[in-house]
């Protein structure tokens, strides 16, 4: 095999010094510069460097990457960079593994003056690397990589590849006189770092990657390394698995090329022999002879002396071997103290433990005993400030199509909230559905009673706003386009706005002040600033309500930080003979941020929606107040929205039921009625409902406008097939002297009925079929897309809800109904296997058995009943829709749920 | 990745008609194995192993047999024979019996990866059947391979003259030895050894046969999956942990894991590979996995990996230990985030116990990293120890094994009570 040759090397090496190596002359282009990676790496290189970057490479694009040295250019190819006329003599990959070797193929085949490679990517097949290496040999350029992070060189300030240093390499790559060749990318930034603080800087770094072929490896950086006038010793990092540094040594030894600098070289990994798979770097894995012990006694050979004991520190001219990586500071100090060489400048500190932070839990025995130290600049005072942090936090992105709250289970088809299925969530009454969707667990059972009280209390309204909703009843208005009128109006009105800064408040407190659940005296200090920006002498407007609310914060037993401050407020006011500033607001806030206190420093939920919780308690309650279907004979209503104090500790779910059907509820009608509501939560982000919602978040709408979006997008399609059984089953019952549905005994011999409704629909079918029309309306609720096939089909959620009926014996006769037609339409031939009852269905039996004796006695009419229904949707969704919008305005950004141009099309 | 044994290195061969013994199995009938005697008159019985498994010879473990009756009693020896190969014990799982192949030469070749000559290079010798290590240099020839053409028949019959085999082999071995490079190139494979080579007289034809085959894989070049070998082959030495965290590995890595000690109590989450070899050295036994989540993961998939590792070890830990150096390009908020995150999640649902955790650790967003595992952390009322990258990172995981050790002898066990009391109080 004929090859390129540079002396002393049998092969080809492109530089004689290390200072060559990476220059403050390089220019680079970097492939797949707007990856993920390098899209964030090459702008810190690129500024580092003073701007070396000259063009980049995305494969089938052209544009820029922005830096604050201006942009750089992105094109195509490397043909392309090169017809532009772009010089540059390094090339820098950071394609994906399969792309690698084209990728360098591409660079040596079009630039003749390229120098060096540097390959970031990790995980390239050895194959690929062995022919990258036979390919660079023979055009006569240096390879660096794979899997590494390129290199640095601290005198010039020049950093190409990867991210050597971090996001601020000149903070740890200090200007010094040593040389790192380390086969860990990250540890060539912490033995800089070590370095840095024992009063040692960098000339060149170098990291090698430690894949099977290193390219870049110890011979030829001794080499370089020895002629180069900046570099007075060498720190290498060593992996077992190669011979690389045998040769090295070796040839030193040999006298191929002259050494005299001193290395300081640590060998980690002797655990690594008993192991046959790669864990971390894929080269390092050993055979027999290249193990961590083999290489350990090939530098204890080369140096002349033991491996270095901090405690007795012996070392020769030639250096010598750690054992790890934190006494290389103390083994190059001593190594210079052999030469005659000072350090680089003034150490900065040691690599003792030093505690940033540690908890108060437990008391360690005294031997393990540590107190907390100051972490450096700037670390010290990023600790201040993060320290008043609070919450789940998210990174920004577009949230068109997506969501953090709810989704569709690929496995069961059965929608998720927040990982609950609707399911599960049907066994919760509305209050703890609510609570969940917010702040992502169920609530404690001491939290339930505030949380009624607080919902409770805002259905409290103005009987008057009633009459718009007549006028829009009148114009024949849908129940969601009512809804959503009052919901508009309710902006972010003061009531909303003074609770969400009260609630800022109280969570800035408890943070500036560092209070916690074991905190017992509050500080003289934060009295006074509650003096100075909460309380006021002027007079508070007092209502029953605030009272009540003040008597309900005073006495809770809760425990919870929150709490007590807000009670110490209270006191302190007292003391002062002050008044709080817009008490009732206060209270409220007090209340919500009490309420998600707990899931918020769990980091569940962000400290934005607990200071929105009171907007969210409001318009969910709002929307019931509203809801009434014939509130001139509801007495329940009047009770629950006039200004006295009634009902006001009852189960909002129990409120919510007297609003739409004017009755108190039975222990089974309850039963029923939450279930419902829990089915119909959410059916998934990409429903009209959810997307009517984040579409108008998208927009940097108010929460309630938010809401506003959600009902615009509901209409007389939701749940309509549910719909449209109650219409079918009214039908079918309408001669039937069917009393109560609810009673097992009813007397009416439904089996009939459904043969005679499956003779009926088999008939049509038949008709149908002579006259050739296609369109023939299946009966509604039987048979699901998916759950179909089987001989005997079953909706596993109908199944689960039928189920969870049956255990609390609830009885209805409708359903019933259902599952007799279902075998019956079977027997009679009328389908060719049991088709299953779907969960639609479950909505229509509920709904039409709760009305069923109104309907019967023309107290409710049909429409009206579907109106009650599609309203009872509306309670389910807007809880789910609540948790939807809270997360899109955590994680979304403005205009997201756009469509891109290129996605939208004209049709004719 | 390796395969060691003609079991499953004869599909190997096939791939580029590479002579091979017969050989029958283990499950084969005594009227099978009377025939197969009958035909080749001896058997060569060899215990089959997983993965790559040599020095089998040495061991004692082969056996040339001449009657059914020796047969059954090799197989019945070697079945399950345990063999100490390496560092590692390993048991047989069955027997091959292969055709006794007559011959008056035993060749040694391998191609692998030599860092020394930083490329591939074969080696070849006509006095194999013995450990290459043991042979003078005089008597085997390494040579280099240029990777764009691969094995020339002219190298193979300058290494054999200069190696001594007789000439009237070398034409034969010329002919069928460089296709061993198609294998070695097409299928991912990082070494292939054939050891020994017989080679026999057929007639006027002279052929070398491969008796024995050792080989391993790149496990980042897909291509050995077109070779068909069983897909359980490679598990075997995957445990079920491993196989789950592998479920996530990517080009980007962030998930290697290998399983060290189930017995342990460290569960150390690890960020780059020279905290990976540094760390699990100095933590030893303690340590139940070894690891690198380096490589700035996203959320979603340290989150997972998260989830698996509690899923599996939290019930057996006593501690958590997140240990890096100060990192390049990790962002430390998102690692840590996705960490404790699905920690909180996994306690909800496993219930509460006494798990100490260690972070060492230095990088963009450390700071607020570590504030984010501290809130939860005490929200979960476990206890804590943090350090930044200004102290080394070698103190912080001997501090955490020496934390570990008392924590696990009695500091867990009063501070469960403790807590205990607490919430009944």
């Amino acid at each position: 095999m004929r090859r390129l040759t540079t002396r002393p090397f049998p092969y080809y090496v492109g530089l004689h010094s290390l200072e060559e190596l990476v220059t403050k002359q390089n220019r680079v282009c970097v492939m797949n510069i707007l990856g993920s990676e390098s899209r964030k790496v090459t702008p810190v290189s690129h500024e580092y460097s003073g701007g070396n970057v000259v063009a980049g490479v995305q494969y089938g694009r052209r544009g820029v990457l922005e830096t604050k040295l201006g942009d750089i250019p992105v094109y195509r190819s490397i043909r392309e960079v090169m017809e532009k006329g772009i010089v540059f003599d390094m090339g820098v990959v950071y394609i994906p593994p399969t792309g690698v070797c084209k990728a360098v193929s591409e660079l040596v085949t079009h630039n003749e003056a390229l120098k060096r490679i540097v390959i970031v990517t990790e995980k390239v097949p050895a194959r690929d690397s062995r022919n990258i290496r036979a390919l660079c040999q023979e055009a006569g350029v240096d390879v660096i990589g794979a899997n590494c992070l390129g290199m640095a060189n601290a005198w010039d300030r020049v950093r190409i590849g990867g991210s050597l240093g971090g996001d601020h390499p000149e903070e740890t790559l200090a200007k010094g006189s040593i040389a790192i060749h380390s086969n860990s990318g990250n540890f060539t930034t912490t033995m800089a770092e070590y370095l840095r603080t024992a009063g040692f800087g960098i000339s060149t770094a170098v990291s090698s990657g430690k894949d099977v072929y290193i390219h870049f490896a110890l011979p030829e950086f001794l080499y370089a390394a020895q002629n180069d006038p900046r570099t007075k010793a060498v720190v290498i990092y060593v992996e077992p698995g190669g011979y690389y540094e045998k040769q090295a040594l070796d040839w030193i030894k040999d006298r191929t090329f002259g050494f005299t600098k001193p290395i300081i070289a640590c060998v980690t990994g002797r655990w690594k022999k008993n192991i046959t798979r790669a864990c971390g770097h894929a080269g390092a894995l050993s055979g027999s002879g290249d193990d961590a012990e083999a290489k350990e006694k090939w530098f204890d050979e080369y140096f002349g002396v033991e491996v270095f004991d901090p405690k007795d520190p012996k070392v020769s001219k030639r250096g010598v071997r750690v054992s790890s990586i934190q006494y290389i500071p103390d083994a190059v100090r001593a190594v210079y103290e052999k030469i005659d060489e000072l350090p680089d400048f003034e150490t900065t500190g040691d690599l003792s433990l030093k505690l940033w932070l540690g908890d108060s839990l437990v008391k360690l025995p005294k031997d393990l005993y540590l107190p907390l130290s100051q972490p450096p600049v700037p670390y010290d005072h990023q600790i201040i400030e993060v320290n008043k942090l609070v919450g789940a936090h998210y990174l920004r992105q577009n949230m068109a199509n997506k969501s953090g709250a709810t989704r569709m289970n690929r496995k069961s088809h059965v929608a998720e909230l927040h990982g609950k299925s609707v399911l599960e969530l049907s066994e919760y009454t509305m209050e703890e559905n609510l609570h969940f969707a917010l702040a992502k667990v169920m609530p404690d059972k001491h939290d339930l009673p505030t949380l009624n009280l607080i919902l409770n209390l805002f259905m409290k309204i103005d009987e008057r706003r009633m009459e718009l909703i007549d006028v829009a009843r009148a114009n024949g208005c849908t129940p969601n386009a009512y809804l959503a009128s009052q919901i508009a109006l309710v902006g972010d009105k003061d009531l909303l706005s003074k609770s969400r800064t009260h609630s800022q408040f109280i969570i800035d407190l408890i943070r500036e002040f560092g209070l916690n659940e074991s905190t017992q005296a509050f500080p003289a200090e934060l009295d006074e600033y509650v003096v100075q920006h909460l309380l006021t002498a002027e007079p508070s407007r007092k209502t029953d309500i605030s009272d009540l609310l003040f008597k309900e914060v005073k006495r809770s037993k809760k425990s919870c930080v929150a709490l007590k401050v807000c009670q110490h407020i209270i006191d302190l006011a007292a003391t002062r003979n002050l008044e709080i500033r817009d008490t009732y607001e206060f209270l409220l806030a007090t209340i919500a941020v009490c309420v998600l206190w707990n899931p918020m420093l769990e980091k569940r939920i962000s400290r934005q929606l607990v200071e929105n919780a009171v907007t969210y308690f409001y318009l969910m309650s709002r929307i019931v107040a509203y809801s009434v279907v014939d509130r001139a004979h509801n007495p329940h209503w009047k009770k629950l929205v006039d200004q006295k104090l009634s009902n006001l500790n009852h189960s909002f779910t129990e409120n919510a039921f007297k609003v739409l059907f004017a009755r108190v509820p039975t222990p089974s009608d309850l039963l029923e009625f939450q279930t419902l509501v829990g089915l119909t939560i959410t059916n998934g982000p990409g429903t009209l409902s959810a997307k009517g919602a984040k579409e108008s978040v998208s927009a940097r709408n108010d929460i309630s406008m938010a809401f506003v979006g959600f009902l615009a997008n509901t209409g007389r399609a939701h749940g309509g097939n549910g719909y449209d059984a109650i219409t079918y089953l009214a039908e079918q019952f309408k001669d039937v002297a069917l009393a109560d549905p609810g009673d097992p005994n009813h007397g009416v011999d439904l089996k009939q009925l459904a043969v005679r409704a499956a003779k009926a629909y088999g008939t049509l079918k038949h008709q149908m079929r002579e006259v050739d029309e296609p369109l023939m309306k299946p009966i509604p609720c039987i048979n699901h897309p998916v759950f179909r096939g089987n001989h005997i089909n079953v909706d596993p959620r109908e199944e689960f809800v039928a189920g969870v009926m049956k255990e609390r014996g609830v009885y209805n006769a409708f359903w019933e109904f259902y599952h007799l037609l279902a075998q019956a339409l079977y027997d009679e031939g009328v389908t060719k296997n049991v088709f299953c009852v779907n969960v639609d269905a479950v909505l229509a039996v509920i709904t039409l058995k709760l009305v069923w004796k109104d309907l019967q006695s023309g107290r409710l009419s049909l429409h009206q009943v579907q109106d009650l229904a599609f309203t009872l949707f509306l309670f389910g969704r807007t809880i789910g829709t609540a948790a939807e919008i809270a997360d899109h305005r955590d994680r979304g950004v403005d205009m997201d749920c756009r469509t891109p141009e290129s996605e939208l099309s004209y049709v004719l | 990745m390796q395969l060691s044994g003609l079991r499953y290195g004869s599909k190997l061969l096939q791939l580029v008609e590479f002579p091979v013994a017969e050989f029958i199995d283990g499950s084969a009938t005594n009227q099978e194995i009377q025939q197969f005697l009958e035909k080749h008159k001896k058997l060569v019985v060899k215990p089959a192993f997983n993965g790559g498994v040599g020095k089998k010879g040495k061991a004692g473990l082969v056996r040339v047999v001449k009657t059914v009756q020796e047969a059954l009693l090799a197989k019945r020896e070697l079945f399950f024979a345990q063999h100490t190969y390496g560092n590692k014990v390993v048991t047989a799982n069955g027997v091959t019996m292969e055709a006794f192949v007559p011959s008056d030469l035993e060749v040694y070749f391998s191609i692998s990866s030599s860092s020394a000559r930083r490329g591939p290079v074969f080696t070849i010798t006509p006095w194999g059947g013995v450990d290459i290590e043991d042979l003078p240099p005089e008597k085997k020839a390494v040579v280099e391979i240029d990777p764009f053409t691969g094995i020339n028949a002219f190298e193979i019959t300058n290494a054999l003259t200069d190696t001594g085999c007789p000439e009237a082999f070398i034409s034969a071995l010329v002919q069928h030895l460089p296709k061993l490079w198609d294998l070695y190139d097409g299928y991912g494979l990082t070494t292939i050894e054939l050891n020994p080579i017989r080679v026999m007289r057929q007639g006027n034809q002279i052929l070398p046969v491969a008796c024995d085959v050792k080989a391993s894989f790149d496990q980042d070049n897909p291509a050995w999956k077109r070779i068909g070998l069983p897909d359980g082959l490679f598990q075997t030495e995957t445990t079920p942990f491993e196989l789950d965290i592998n479920e996530l590995r990517t080009y980007q890595g962030q998930s290697d894991v290998l399983e060290m000690n189930p017995n342990g109590s460290i569960l150390p989450f690890m960020f780059g590979g020279g905290a990976n070899s540094a760390g699990t050295e100095t933590l030893g036994e303690a340590a139940i996995f070894s690891s690198d989540f380096g490589g700035n993961p996203p959320y979603e998939k340290i989150y997972e990996i998260s989830r698996i590792v509690f899923e599996h070890w939290y019930k057996q830990a006593d501690m958590l230990l997140l240990i890096g150096g100060k990192a390049n390009n990790t962002d430390i908020y998102v690692t840590f985030k996705g960490v404790f995150d699905a920690l909180r999640d996994h306690v909800a649902k496993a219930g509460w116990k006494p798990l100490y955790v260690v972070i060492g650790r230095g990088g963009p967003n450390v700071v607020k990293g570590m504030f984010y595992a501290k809130d939860i952390l005490d929200r979960l009322r476990l206890p804590y120890q943090m350090f930044g990258h200004d102290t080394s990172m070698i103190l912080t995981l001997e501090r955490a094994q020496k934390i570990d050790r008392w924590w696990g002898a009695e500091g867990a066990a009063a501070y469960r009570k403790l807590i205990e009391t607490q919430g009944r109080a």
